[in-house]
């Protein structure tokens, strides 16, 4: 029956909406989802307002059942189904039971009490009158408990009120046999144990519970599968279900994928998210390289490809000149003169091929007569031209030049002229220092020699020679103060009495005390001639004169202070004398001339003298009396020579322009030339100290150059030129007569044509 | 002309009593120390109807302005975009030649002392000068030439003393009596193997010491009479004919030096006492060394690499100047004995530098000789050009003093002393 009002309810809207109401939402439990089609609602939050809305209908209908009041309103609201009251009570009742016997299987509790319902006795408040199951429990306020509790009470429980609900007067065995005879409902009367009324149940109650017994469906559903009906169809509709706009937050961006795809790109910058890589499609490429290969790739490195790709193109043909035209501007045109030459030149010297020949037109052009020969020659230019590629060196003639430090790291040495020496009235020859330093002595042709203080050029003591000083040598041992001058055919010893005068007083007592030697017998000849000097000449300073055969040009004492030797370049086999000054003996070394002797040095270490002729130098050991060596010059005449404070060193300066550095232990040839001077070398000297020689020349020049010397055998010495000393001028061709170097400062000093002695510092 | 060149922020300050406000001045850089100096000029004389002029010397950083002030600031890499500071000081008024003394010889030493000059010549004599040019005294008494004199005393009383050291490898100790005008050699002092180039006295005047080309240095005694003398005037007759006249006969004592310290490996050209017991000596060897006397050892080397000639210390600043051979005279603190212990370099002679000497009362003002004929007046300040080049002399010079405040004085080879007075500003 309910199957049925639900579908009139469908069928018919307008039917009671209280009961309609009722009827859905409490007895057809499995209409719910017929319930939200008849709401027509998809939406969840709607179907909730809905079912809301639904409670406040039943609360309506609540309210409106509730108390008497609802009773007389529903026996006055006139029926339209024109069913009477009893009926309709009957039916409801009924109808109620066996909604509650529908529910028993989701329902835990209530049922028993449910189907116990029965009708309320007639002073009682029929309490069927409302169907409302949840008003059952307001009936009886007990709760659920077993009401073999109340069994000895006269009362079943308390109602809402509290009062309590009187057990109905049970009849007795006569009244119940009475009852069972007479009634003839009696067999259908049952009594709600929770009110103690008795309820006779309906023809449809029995059904169902017949039905129930069966088995059934409680409600004699005959079809429970029925077939759906899809309101929802798949197929689109034409129009919308809900006419509705589209909600506004469909066009705000959304506000939290915002905040997400925030969080992802911080996270990918801090890389804390890898973007996933892309799979690698491993087959896919192995299959592209076998697909394709490089045709030409192993030929690249070929020895005969690259040969082809350097190919040398052909000689090209050189292009027709203006002479060549077959009508040649006129001046191309031989005169007569011209073509006898060209005819007698031979083919190879004509600068043109053939005689420029004037045509009218082009027509008139002959053969030309050498077109086999010059095809030919042209074969033979592209068969026998030269198929090599020209390497061109690119070589900056600097590079080629041995990297050399500059002068400016190679201080000291002298660069400025200091104190110019004043005083000589003529061509000063030459000069010696002495060895701490501080006198200066120089000779000159106005026949003085002079003697400075080096630091003031002051000058403090002068001799007269009577002849041309031709050379000045200062005593190398600071004990013995003694000069020695080459004047003319004699040699001086001159003590100048100017450094301390203890060595002043012991140079001159040992002098005295020295004797001639007796060796030097009368029976040799000796050719030199010991003569001491006293009376004036012996105040003056005058302590020895050497008297030689020829002319002495120079003199230089050994490094020890006590040998001396004198050349006299024009003395043929006498030409070196070495004299001993502590036996007052001299000797001549040498038995046969080898050549006009230049100048002699001895070496600063060993027994060694150094003979240099005109063309070369001689190197002989004193004490083996041997030739050790002869140095080849590559020069055509030695001006002067000097050896460097180690020995293995000796520089030549020639009236050829040349210094040669010789590097006794490499070879007799020089080491190196320098020809920097314009003019005639006079004189080179070594520094004692620094690593510095120095060259003076006619061009009135003094150039210093860095000579350094290493210890290591394998390392050549550096010459670096650092400085051209400008100061003498140059007086009758002659410029620099003699430079010697500070004994103890990097200062040269020069004597020049000027009549001037200078110091460079 | 004025748009196109630059301009600079100059702020002027000085310490002298011509002040003018602080605030910069905007100058066009290629100006000198002349527009500057009259700028200032009409600034101190902008309210008042005064003329005279005062001419002034800029300072920058503590360096003179010599050039144009664009120049300078390009040297010196400064910038033209700030305010430069610039000190003002009153020009050092020009010193002027006022006397030149005739020597027979080159002028080898000098030294002024109160009201007298001293000097030596080649000629192997001693000379005495007063302030006014007038000779007072030549003394023959040596045998070669005079290389050092040096006054020992001068204020008490009538005596003075003083000695000198000659290429004769000795030192006169000598007394001269101003009031007879005698002189009197008291001393010999002998122990050098060469010639004595410099002499200095100590500031109590009781030693003196002495250097010498023979590479040592040594103590002597300054007092006039001193125990240890040994009378040796008969060997030195016939060395000394002249000298008999002078000395009237006296006795001339030798005196032994009291102590020899070794240490130089070529000459002393140089020597200076900076306190009571320490010395300081250049030499040839391209060093300074200080010396302990106290201890008699050396104390301190400072190495160069050129040959000094002269040496000069002021007590005003405690620093030292040297001459040297290479025309560059170098100021040295000897305090210091690392790092950069040569302070400032001057450079402008055009030959080695004989001689220098500091002011005695400006800390700030030395003078120096140079085998270039010119005698410079410098001012420490001013490293590239010195504040007055004194010509005059045709030789070289030999020998500066400024020991008499108001005199410099000079010495060359052309034998003239010449005599510049010096007027300090205020």
């Amino acid at each position: 029956m309910a199957t049925k009002r639900t579908r009139e309810a469908l069928e018919e809207p307008k039917g009671d909406p209280v009961n309609l109401f009722k009827d859905v939402s409490d007895s057809d439990a499995d209409t719910d989802s017929e319930d939200s089609v008849y709401s027509g609602l998809e939406e969840e939050p709607d179907t909730d307002s809905d079912n809301d809305n639904e409670d406040a209908d039943s609360d309506d209908s609540y309210n409106s059942s509730d108390g008497r009041d609802a009773e007389k309103d529903i026996s006055s609201i006139p029926l339209e189904g024109g069913s009477t009251d009893s009926d309709r009570d009957e039916e409801a009742s009924l109808e109620k039971a066996i909604d509650i016997k529908a529910h028993t299987k989701s329902r835990n509790s209530g049922t028993a009490q449910a189907t116990m319902k029965t009708e309320s006795s007639t002073p009682q408040r029929d309490e069927y009158e409302s169907d409302s199951s949840d008003e059952e429990d307001i009936r009886n306020t007990v709760g659920n408990v077993p009401l073999e509790w109340y069994k000895d009470y006269d009362h079943l429980g308390y109602d809402v009120e509290g009062r309590k609900i009187i057990k109905p007067k049970k009849a007795d065995e006569l009244d119940e046999f009475l009852n069972k005879m007479d009634n003839p409902d009696y067999w259908r009367t049952v009594t709600n144990k929770m009110t103690g009324q008795s309820v006779v149940l309906s023809k449809e109650d029995l059904a169902t519970i017949k039905r129930l017994q069966m088995g059934k469906h409680p409600k004699g559903v005959e079809n429970q599968y029925e077939p759906w009906v899809d309101f929802e169809t798949s197929e689109v509709m034409i129009h919308p279900m809900t006419n509705r706009p589209e909600d506004k937050r469909s066009f705000i961006p959304s506000k939290w994928e915002r905040l997400k795809v925030g969080q992802m790109v911080h996270a990918l910058k801090m890389g804390w998210m890898k973007p996933t890589p892309k799979p690698k499609m491993d087959g896919e490429e192995v299959e592209e390289e076998e697909k394709f290969y490089m045709l030409w790739k192993d030929e690249e490195e070929n020895d005969i490809t690259k040969k082809y790709r350097a190919r040398i193109p052909a000689p090209k043909i050189p292009l027709p000149d203006h002479y060549e035209s077959y009508n040649p501007p006129p001046e191309y045109l031989f005169t007569k003169e011209e073509e006898e030459k060209w005819r007698n030149q031979d083919p190879d010297e004509r600068r043109m091929k053939f005689l420029p020949q004037k045509f009218d037109s082009l027509r008139k052009v002959p053969s030309y007569p050498r077109f086999i020969n010059e095809r030919f020659e042209r074969c033979l230019d592209l068969y026998l031209c030269p198929r090599q590629r020209k390497i061109k060196m690119n070589i900056n003639p600097e590079d080629l030049i041995p990297k050399l430090p500059k002068p400016k790291d190679l201080q000291p040495f002298p660069t400025t002229q200091a104190v110019v020496y004043k005083g000589h009235t003529d061509i000063v020859r030459c000069i010696a220092v002495d060895p701490s330093g501080q006198w200066l002595a120089s000779g000159s042709d106005d026949k003085t020699i002079r003697f400075w203080e080096v630091s003031s050029g002051r000058c403090l003591h002068k001799l007269s020679t009577g002849d041309v000083v031709k050379s000045l040598v200062w005593n190398p041992n600071s004990a013995i103060n003694l000069v020695a001058a080459a004047v003319s055919r004699y040699v001086y010893l001159i003590n100048p009495g100017l450094v301390d005068k203890l060595v002043v007083t012991k140079t001159d007592s040992m002098l005295e005390s020295i004797k001639p030697g007796d060796d030097a017998g009368p029976s040799k000849k000796a050719p030199v001639e010991w003569e001491e000097i006293g009376g004036r000449d012996y105040e003056a300073g005058y302590r020895f004169k050497l008297s030689h055969p020829k002319e002495v040009n120079q003199v230089t004492w050994h490094g020890k202070g006590d040998y001396f030797a004198s050349v006299m370049p024009k003395g043929d086999s006498n030409a070196v004398m070495i004299h001993q000054l502590s036996r007052q003996r001299s000797q001549n070394p040498f038995s046969k001339s080898k050549g006009l002797v230049q100048c002699v040095l001895f070496h600063p270490i060993r027994p060694f003298l150094f003979v240099a002729t005109q063309r070369y130098v001689r190197v002989y050991n004193l004490l083996k009396q041997e030739l050790t060596k002869k140095l080849l010059t590559n020069c055509k005449w030695v001006s002067s020579m000097a050896v460097h404070s180690g020995g293995d060193n000796l520089i030549i300066g020639s009236y050829d322009c040349r210094l040669s550095w010789f590097d006794l232990d490499l070879s007799t040839k020089p080491y190196q030339t320098l020809r920097h001077h314009k003019k005639a070398l006079r004189q080179v000297c070594y520094h004692k100290r620094y690593p510095l020689f120095a060259s003076a020349s006619d061009d009135g020049t003094v150039i210093v150059c860095h000579g350094m010397v290493y210890n290591d055998m394998l390392k050549n010495p550096l010459i670096v030129p650092v400085k051209v000393l400008k100061g003498h001028s140059v007086t009758k061709d002659l410029g620099v007569m003699d430079c010697v170097f500070h004994p103890t400062q990097p200062w040269v000093f020069s004597a020049g044509a000027d009549f001037t002695v200078r110091l460079f510092s | 002309m004025a748009a196109n060149t630059p301009h600079v922020q100059v702020r002027f300050f000085t310490k002298s009593s011509y002040s003018v406000p602080s605030t910069p001045f905007s100058v066009p850089a290629d100006v000198g120390t002349k527009e500057l100096s009259s700028l200032i000029n009409s600034v101190l004389h902008a309210g008042s109807g005064e003329t005279t002029n005062v001419d002034f010397d800029f300072l920058i950083d503590g360096e003179f302005l010599r050039i144009t002030l664009s120049k300078h600031l390009d040297a010196k890499g400064q910038s033209t975009e700030e305010i430069i500071e610039t000190e003002y000081v009153e020009r050092h008024p020009a010193p002027k030649p006022e006397d030149t003394l005739l020597h027979n010889d080159w002028v080898s030493c000098i030294q002024g002392g109160k009201e007298w000059i001293l000097s030596g010549c080649y000629d192997n004599t001693i000379h005495i000068w007063t302030m006014a040019g007038k000779e007072m005294m030549t003394i023959p008494g040596h045998t070669a030439p005079v290389k050092a004199v040096e006054w020992i005393n001068i204020d008490n009383g009538p005596i003075s003393s003083f000695l000198t050291g000659s290429h004769d490898q000795t030192i006169l100790l000598w007394s001269w009596n101003r009031e007879k005008n005698e002189v009197d050699c008291i001393n010999s002092c002998r122990g050098h193997a060469g010639s004595v180039d410099c002499l200095a006295v100590n500031f109590p005047k009781t030693l003196f010491c002495s250097g010498s080309w023979d590479r040592m240095l040594k103590l002597w005694s300054a007092e006039l009479t001193s125990a240890g003398d040994v009378d040796d005037d008969e060997d030195e007759n016939a060395e000394r004919p002249k000298k008999k006249k002078k000395t009237g006969g006296k006795s001339r004592q030798t005196r032994v030096p009291m102590l020899t310290l070794e240490g130089h490996s070529e000459g002393i050209s140089g020597i200076e006492w900076l306190d009571d017991s320490t010395i300081c000596t250049v030499s040839w060897d391209h060093t300074i060394r200080l010396w302990d006397m106290n201890n008699a050892k050396q104390k301190a080397l400072l190495q160069s690499s050129k040959v000094f000639l002269d040496v000069s210390y002021s007590e005003l600043n405690q620093q030292i100047v040297t001459a040297s051979a290479d025309r560059h005279i170098r100021m040295w603190d000897p305090r210091v004995s690392e790092g950069a212990i040569v302070k400032c370099t001057y450079t402008s002679h055009n030959g080695w530098v004989s001689s220098v000497a500091w002011s005695k009362e400006n800390e700030y003002h030395f003078i120096s000789g140079s085998y270039d004929n010119y005698m410079k007046m410098w001012d420490t300040r001013s490293p590239k050009v010195p504040l007055y080049n004194m010509t005059g002399h045709e030789e070289k010079i030999l020998a500066v003093d400024w020991s008499i405040p108001s005199l410099m004085l000079s010495g060359g080879a052309d034998g003239h002393l010449k005599v510049y007075q010096y007027n300090a500003t205020s």
